[in-house]
């Protein structure tokens, strides 16, 4: 089953659409259950869990089953499996949280650790710098975007100093502290275009929003993709 | 003008250029040389700061039977051990001390739980003269600054800053060179130590075991001044207690590589007595003062993790925000993640005034990767955050999440919304109606709204059903 | 004292009253803690100490003759040494012409610009100097000097961190001295010789 994430309802059809297509490209029957709505992390950032609480509780319903549960984006999938550890750590009745947690996966992490899948056939000559999302530290999410991407023939992967550093979205923080928010961004953007690469890529479309719209008002060069799209324009073009 | 109210953001945006990138210099290269010490000495650091982890939230959780054991053990070497509950009652303990020796000339080594009870103000009110020796911290005193680093206590300063605030103080003209700084210092500084009769240092580490209490410094400024004179008081933090001696070699291992990137700190002291018969010098009577001040309060409550905390900085050092704002931006003795957890916690009844700090950090989690007691940073500032929303803390510029959780568990709603924010694309961003809206989009663009257009897309190709609702 | 003792003490145990489930002390062997440098350098001893010690600008010597050309290059004539090393080391350096004093005074104290002191052992491990009290002539000497040279003849050399800690012994007072006494609390900068020495020399005598 597929958790397209909000940000895809309002922002990145395409993006939602990429990781349909390469789903199926490897073999996967994508479901889209029609009453999904959001992870819940807006409120449980915020501090309010009881608002948190339903909303977690409302899309584990929505995804009971037993099929996985796959997320293109680390964060919404860090609230499933993290997130809600903290949010029901004193709460009855969490089976269907719980089993949500257990089959939730970030996308790169289940194209590579999950199915298997450790090259992408096809060819992209372009310079890329990767952006770790801050919600994928600890998983494998990074290194499994680095063997896909890196297995590309042509695409050269350009490392990004500091990559411990936070493009400073934050969800709801970039709009309570939106100072802050711009010049971790500017700290951060400023790094990736050092290297001069021809596409900024990450596997969370929230970080690439940040740093994409901060680039775009500054008339900056310089175009974000995520992963997935990266892929899924492989394939296109090789066939 | 979209001025935010956040405090710590408009500290930010107040901040001069100059001192965000003296800020910034600094810890870029200290997170750097912390990250390749580690991983150049170790094959798997980790496994260290989850043992270290483990140690230190065994030794909270036992807390009451390793105090007095160290109590114990420092009793029998002829040590005197002193309890105190609050701030006031640790200054009252101290200036008796003091008192009784006659002492009223005291020299002090760094300590950060000094700061946290303002002793030297209250001191120098009772006329005794206290000196800070550390470089950094002596430069703090005379120009009456607070430290902004736990460990670079004058990381927001830059050297024509200090040569300037050293001509002030007669300490010589006008000289910008560090090494001539340090040189005035170092002759200033030492009739400090010949004259005194007392010295203050902290402590990094007590062994509940032996007793012995470790100091570090690599400028050896504790030791010099417990070289001078008779008498040596350490206040200490009763959550610096760990169990064996053994488990100072894994502690310290850490500390000098996450604090400045060194396998050991120059000179690391183990004091566990005071001068015996067959020492030829150093001071005759020791007092160790175990310092409460809130951090039973801590221990009671589900943030007790960060009384692991051995105030290495690395958290400081790789925080985004920090780099913005340096410590002042958190309006308390310990800034950074470190302080956005304790300061809050610390204040008791005050917490509402520091509510604000959990919430200064887009969450990222590098914190938690560098600790090197590995405390989940995160997780806490979370913790805070419910605290303050259950006590219905405003917090300035936040949208409210009510709507939002109604609107997310309706599927109707939800949809209306997302397609409906299609109109937006045809408002100027001006006439946005949300007013932090339009301070995110004084300075970003956002990407073009699509809302509705991945549902069509799926529906089309059949692959939407209604998932595991059963309504 | 003892009422704010029982207060805090109260306090402590209040906080952990309601704990249920306590984290256990996790045991672990002590060699997890060497620095894999050491491991793979399988070198140890003095020389192993020498190079960690030069590493961290410290100066291991093995000659007094050594440390004589040394003093003297650097203009450092007149210093402190301590009485029993008089016939080792204070005697060598005063047939070459410096001041050597052995009784210290305090209000002298920034007349000597190196002084000798014993030590007791060093870490090869880690390049660093041990110094108990007990041995320490005057905690003044091994201190305030531009230079201080730290003497071991048999004392021990420890191969790692944890067996000196477990060797720490009976002294209320032991120091490890790993390098010059350095500051960067300006702009970074290195410095050495803050308060104490800006040389630290070890002179191993057979
Ligand atoms: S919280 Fe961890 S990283 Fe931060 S100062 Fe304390 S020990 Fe160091």
């Amino acid at each position: 089953m597929l958790m397209a994430t909000c940000l895809s309802d309002v922002f990145f059809a395409d993006m939602a659409k990429a990781t349909v297509e390469v789903l199926e490209s490897v073999g996967c029957e994508v479901i889209f259950p029609e009453d999904q709505t959001c992870c819940g992390q807006p409120a449980f950032n915020s501090g309010d869990f009881p608002a948190a609480e339903k909303v977690s509780r409302y899309t584990a319903d929505v995804f009971a089953g037993d099929l996985p549960v796959i997320v293109p984006s680390g964060s919404c999938a860090a609230m499933h499996f993290h997130g809600t550890q903290l949010l029901f750590e004193d709460k009855q009745d969490t089976g269907e949280v719980e089993s949500l947690a257990g089959r939730t996966w970030e996308l790169f992490d289940f194209l590579v650790n999950g199915l298997g899948v450790k090259k992408w056939e096809g060819e992209l000559n372009k310079r890329i710098a990767l952006h770790h999302s801050c919600h994928t530290r600890g998983t494998d999410t990074g290194a499994a975007m680095e063997t896909l991407l890196g297995s590309i023939s042509g695409i050269e992967l350009v490392k990004v100093g500091t990559p411990e550093q936070c493009c400073g979205f934050g969800g709801t923080f970039s709009v309570t502290f939106p100072h802050l928010s711009g010049e971790i961004g500017q700290v951060k953007l400023e790094s990736v275009l050092e290297q001069s690469p021809d596409l900024l890529v990450s596997a969370d479309m929230s970080c690439l929003m940040h740093m994409g719209g901060l680039a775009e008002k500054q008339n900056m060069d310089i175009e974000t993709r995520h992963a997935v799209q990266v892929l899924r324009d492989v394939s296109l073009a090789s066939q | 003008m979209s001025k935010s109210s956040q405090p710590i953001d408009d500290f930010a945006r107040e901040l001069s250029r100059e001192t965000r990138d003296a800020v910034l210099s600094s810890v870029v290269t200290r997170t750097a040389g912390r990250k390749a010490k580690l991983e150049a000495d170790y094959k798997d650091p980790d496994l260290l700061r989850r043992l270290a982890g483990k140690v230190k939230q065994h030794t909270v959780e036992h807390l009451d039977e390793y105090l007095e054991q160290a109590e114990a053990a420092l009793t029998k070497n002829g040590a005197k051990v002193h309890f105190a509950s609050t701030a006031e009652s640790a200054r009252e303990t101290i200036l008796e001390i003091l008192r009784n020796k006659g002492a009223t000339r005291m020299v002090k080594s760094k300590s950060m739980v000094t700061e946290e009870i303002h002793l030297n103000d209250f001191l120098e009110k009772q006329g005794v003269e206290c000196v800070e020796t550390d470089l950094g911290e002596f430069i703090i005193q005379i120009d009456g600054d607070t430290p902004s680093h736990i460990v670079q206590p004058i990381i927001h300063k830059n050297r024509r800053q200090v040569a300037e605030s050293f001509e002030k103080h007669g300490l010589g003209a006008y000289n910008d060179d560090p090494q001539t700084i340090t040189h005035r210092a170092r002759k200033h500084l030492r009739e400090k130590y010949l004259q005194s009769d007392a010295g203050m240092t902290g402590a990094n580490f007590v062994s509940a075991e032996s007793g012995r209490i470790v100091i570090v410094t690599n400028e050896g400024n504790a030791r010099f001044g417990m070289a001078a004179n008779g008498l040596h008081i350490a206040l200490v933090g009763i959550e610096k207690v760990v169990p064996r001696d053994k488990d100072l070699g894994l502690f310290l291992n850490l500390l000098g590589r996450s604090a400045t990137a060194q396998q050991l700190t120059v000179y690391t002291q183990f004091i566990n007595g005071p001068r015996s018969k067959s020492q030829p010098s150093g001071p005759k009577e020791m007092h160790v003062v175990f310092l409460d001040n809130g951090r039973s309060k801590v221990l009671a409550s589900k943030e007790r993790d960060i009384l692991r905390c051995i105030r290495c900085g690395a958290c400081l050092n790789v925080c985004p925000v920090y780099r913005q704002t340096s410590g002042h931006g958190y309006r308390a003795v310990y800034g950074g993640p470190v302080g956005a957890v304790l300061s809050p916690l610390l204040a008791g009844d005050d917490f509402p005034k520091y509510a604000d700090l959990p919430k200064a950090s887009s969450l990222c989690g590098a914190c938690h990767e560098v600790c090197p007691v590995n405390i989940p940073i995160p997780e806490l500032l979370l913790r805070l955050r419910s605290r303050a929303n259950k006590e219905g803390i405003k917090s300035a510029g936040a949208p409210p999440m009510a709507p939002f959780a109604r609107m997310a568990t309706s599927p109707k709603l939800w949809q209306t919304a997302m397609t409906a924010s299609r109109a937006m694309n045809h408002l100027p961003i001006t006439m946005m109606p949300i007013q932090p809206l339009q301070a995110w989009l004084k300075i970003r663009t956002l990407p073009k709204w699509r809302g509705g257009e991945f549902r069509k897309w799926m529906k089309e190709r059949g692959g939407v059903n209604s998932g595991g609702r059963n309504e | 004292m003892s009422e704010a003792r029982d207060t805090v003490m109260r306090a402590v145990r209040q906080a952990l009253s309601d704990l249920q489930e306590k984290t256990p002390l996790p045991e672990y062997d002590s060699e997890i803690l060497i620095c894999a440098k050491y491991r793979e350098g399988e070198v140890g001893g003095w020389l192993e100490f020498g190079e960690n010690f030069a590493a961290v600008s410290g100066r291991p010597l093995t000659e007094v003759g050594e440390l004589l050309v040394f003093l003297k290059e650097e203009g450092n004539d007149s210093g402190y040494c301590d009485p029993s090393l008089k016939e080792r080391v204070g005697t060598v350096l005063e047939e070459s012409g410096l001041k050597v004093h052995y009784e210290y005074e305090h209000d002298k104290v920034d007349d000597y610009t190196f002084g000798i002191t014993r030590a007791s052992g060093v870490i090869a491990e880690s390049g660093t100097v041990v110094l108990n009290d007990e041995d320490t002539v005057d905690r003044l000497a091994a201190l305030a000097p531009w230079v201080h040279v730290a003497v071991i003849e048999n004392e021990p050399i420890f191969e790692t961190i944890p067996e000196a800690i477990e060797n720490l012994g009976d002294s209320s007072n032991v120091i490890w001295v790993t390098g010059p006494s350095k500051t960067a609390d300006i702009e970074g900068i290195l410095i050495e010789g803050v308060h104490g020495p800006g040389v630290q020399i070890c002179l191993k005598l057979d």
